[in-house]
């Protein structure tokens, strides 16, 4: 007799199975995990597969030919560099050192300040208020830091002259200064996620710690070394990590203040695989400058996570 | 010298009064065990005491010195906490040497003796070169002791420090404390809601209630002569009787009384009081004694050393006796009570009148 699918038998053994199936631990575990793989093949793997695939062909969009294979051409020409890439890098990692440096140094001491005055009256409000740059969209921020930048009817400007006297500058415009202006908008955006990352790694230590160094009479430095940075480290290295990465692709807030200008002042490393990619549509080329960024964003990752375990290593 | 007293203390957190105008002096070199239940305060009054917390009103002095505005690090005390602390970066010797090292007039040679004999006292000497993913939670805890006394601070505060500690490791814990307690001078104030602990370590006990402290006193006076009827029924296990009873012409009558009391002069001549007697101050037999009253045996449970302890009933009234051996009578059975007549207390409105 063949078993007929659908009666209320089968269905029911059924159920038992896929029940009795999912008491192994094994098969829940991978039940759970399929939807996040899957997930995570289709938009993360093959797109980075296909990346690297397409970093050895030549391939331009709008010329109409098909994709040739060209081997290490892609790579040998960004070796040679081609577009005055190795600039861009340079002007990168001097982007990243200042600004997650000047974010974390700032971004701790707000985080003592806010951490140390429980008490104190509109703390909150202080918190919320300037929790608000980094919820707000970069390229609005961009757009109205180009207002406040502008000669002519720029704030700073106006401050500026009432204060001292000077001439209107052209932050944006100018070589010397585009850089560091760029630079101070990014610090005054991403500064608040520093504290948020110092204030939870400061919530992270036990109090009754701190009580036993207050009554031990620990001198600060003391307290620093032996109980805060023991407990904080873990998420405060973690906040810098994020901020590396971040901050190595920052893109959306140099297109509305400089577009890269001027000449290649502020043109970090996204701004010029978005142009091959998006404007000059030359895929192939800014395939393999995009996996030499994904190396580099490695290699960074790798080192943070070695550093890190060090330390954990050491201090157990 | 460092006796510290508490001179009309209050703190309040909020509308929530923790202490409430609270006088106490701690004798110097005694240990006194602040004993209540949760939320009496006993931890808010140690953590004011530490600096840890400021009054909302009144002074504390530490001998003559008014400390009361004092941070805690000006204040010189040592504690130990409710959640074991070590740092984790050092190892036990460093541990409690580290507090040793912030008084610079002690040499090298002087601290490493204190360190040695504070783990000799803790008997952790094996233990010395230890981090703290090698420690249980008592062993941890006994570092923690170990900092605190090392200094030889004038006064050194423990509050709960068996809370957090695995059973097995607490009668061991316990047990340190006692011998450093004992070989040390200074003034220890020591805070917990478990009596058995209080009993074994205190000179004296602060019994409190509500921000109040009901009762200061040795601890067989606390246990035999309660001021309260909520001191007599919070210690011992289980509490002390109270049996209704009622007063008329210099006489006070009442279930367990064979004969009517005379009452004491102090007590008012009409009205109803309560009769104080712990379980074990009751004598249970099976046949009438001179001055016995009957009952019947409603209850009984085995309880620790053969002892048992039973409830009998006199109609409404229950009352709990604690007997060496089996009870002389089945469940249901009438016994005769003899209650000890020197042992009787009086209460009336949760006091005591004699």
């Amino acid at each position: 007799m063949t078993a007929v699918s659908g009666s209320p038998r089968s269905s029911r053994l059924r159920r038992t199975r896929v029940a009795q199936a999912l008491d192994n631990r094994g098969t829940l575990i991978a039940t759970l995990l399929v939807p996040v793989l899957i997930f995570f093949v289709l938009f993360n793997t093959i797109p980075t597969l296909w990346l690297l695939g397409l970093s050895f062909y030549n391939y331009s969009l709008t010329s109409g030919s098909p994709p040739s294979f060209v081997g290490f051409r892609n790579f040998i020409q960004i070796f040679n560099n081609r577009n005055n890439i190795w600039a861009d890098l340079s002007r990168t990692f001097t982007f990243v050192v200042f600004g997650v440096g000047i974010q974390t140094v700032l971004g701790l001491a707000l985080g003592f300040l806010f951490w140390g005055s429980k008490e104190m009256p509109g703390r909150r409000v202080a918190l919320t208020m300037l929790f608000t740059p980094m919820v707000l969209t970069p390229v609005a921020t961009g757009t109205f830091f180009r207002f406040i930048y502008d000669p002519d009817f720029g704030v700073l400007n106006v401050i500026l002259h009432g204060l001292f006297s000077t001439r209107p500058i052209n932050f944006l415009s100018e070589p010397g200064t585009a850089f560091w202006a760029v630079l101070a908008v990014d610090c005054w955006m991403w500064t608040p996620f520093m504290i948020l990352m110092a204030l939870a790694a400061l919530g992270s230590v036990p109090k009754a710690e701190l009580e036993a160094a207050e009554v031990d009479r620990l001198p600060w430095r003391k307290r620093l070394t032996l109980v805060i940075w023991h407990h904080g480290k873990f998420i405060l290295m973690l906040g810098i990590l994020l901020r590396t990465i971040d901050s190595f692709k920052t893109l959306d807030l140099i297109i509305p203040l400089t577009k890269g200008g001027p000449g290649q002042e502020t043109r970090l490393v996204a701004m010029e695989v978005n142009k091959q990619a998006f404007e000059s549509f030359n895929m192939g080329w800014s395939s393999a400058y995009s996996v030499l960024l994904l190396l580099i964003s490695i290699a960074m990752t790798s080192v943070f996570i070695f550093i890190l375990n060090l330390r954990r290593r050491r201090g157990a | 010298m460092a006796e510290i007293n508490i001179d009309g203390v209050t703190k309040r957190f909020g509308t929530f009064t923790a202490v409430q105008d609270m006088d106490i002096r701690f004798a110097d070199g005694e240990v006194a065990c602040l004993l209540g239940p949760s939320g009496c305060g006993k931890t808010t009054l140690m953590r004011m005491i530490a600096g840890l917390e400021h009054p909302t009103s009144g002074r504390i002095l530490f001998g003559d010195r008014d400390v009361t505005a004092l941070p805690t690090h000006a204040r010189n005390v040592g504690m130990v906490f409710q959640y074991p602390v070590m740092y984790p970066t050092l190892s036990v010797a460093e541990n409690i040497a580290l507090p040793l090292k912030q008084d610079r007039s002690l040499s090298a040679a002087e601290r490493d003796l204190r360190v040695a004999e504070m783990l000799d006292v803790l008997d952790m000497r094996e233990h010395g070169g230890s981090f703290i993913d090698e420690l249980d939670s008592g062993n941890r805890q006994k570092v923690a002791v170990g900092r605190a006394i090392a200094r030889r601070s004038d006064i050194v505060l423990f509050d709960e420090p068996t809370t957090n500690v695995e059973v097995n490791a607490k009668l061991q814990l316990i047990r340190a404390i006692k011998t450093v307690i004992q070989r040390t001078r200074q003034t220890i104030v020591y805070v917990t809601h478990d009596q058995t602990e209080a009993m074994t370590l205190a000179d004296r006990i602060a019994l409190m209630y509500g921000g109040k402290i009901i009762q200061y006193d040795r601890p067989d006076v606390l246990y035999n002569q309660p001021l309260t009827e909520f001191g007599g029924w919070f210690l011992g296990n289980p509490g002390m009787n109270f049996v209704p009873a009622t007063v008329a012409n210099g006489q006070i009558s009442a279930p367990i009384l064979a004969e009517p009391l005379p009452a004491p002069a102090n007590l008012p001549s009409q009205g109803a009081i309560k009769i104080g007697i712990r379980p074990e101050w009751i004598a249970m037999h099976d046949t009438p004694q001179p001055g016995s009253v009957e009952g019947t045996l409603a209850d009984q449970t085995v309880g620790i050393a053969g002892r048992y302890l039973t409830r009998v009933s006199f109609g409404d009234v229950d009352v709990k006796v604690k007997t060496d051996g089996r009870p002389p009578a089945p469940i249901g059975g009438r016994v005769h009570l003899v209650p000890r007549r020197g042992r009787i207390t009086l209460y009336a409105d949760g006091n005591r009148l004699a």
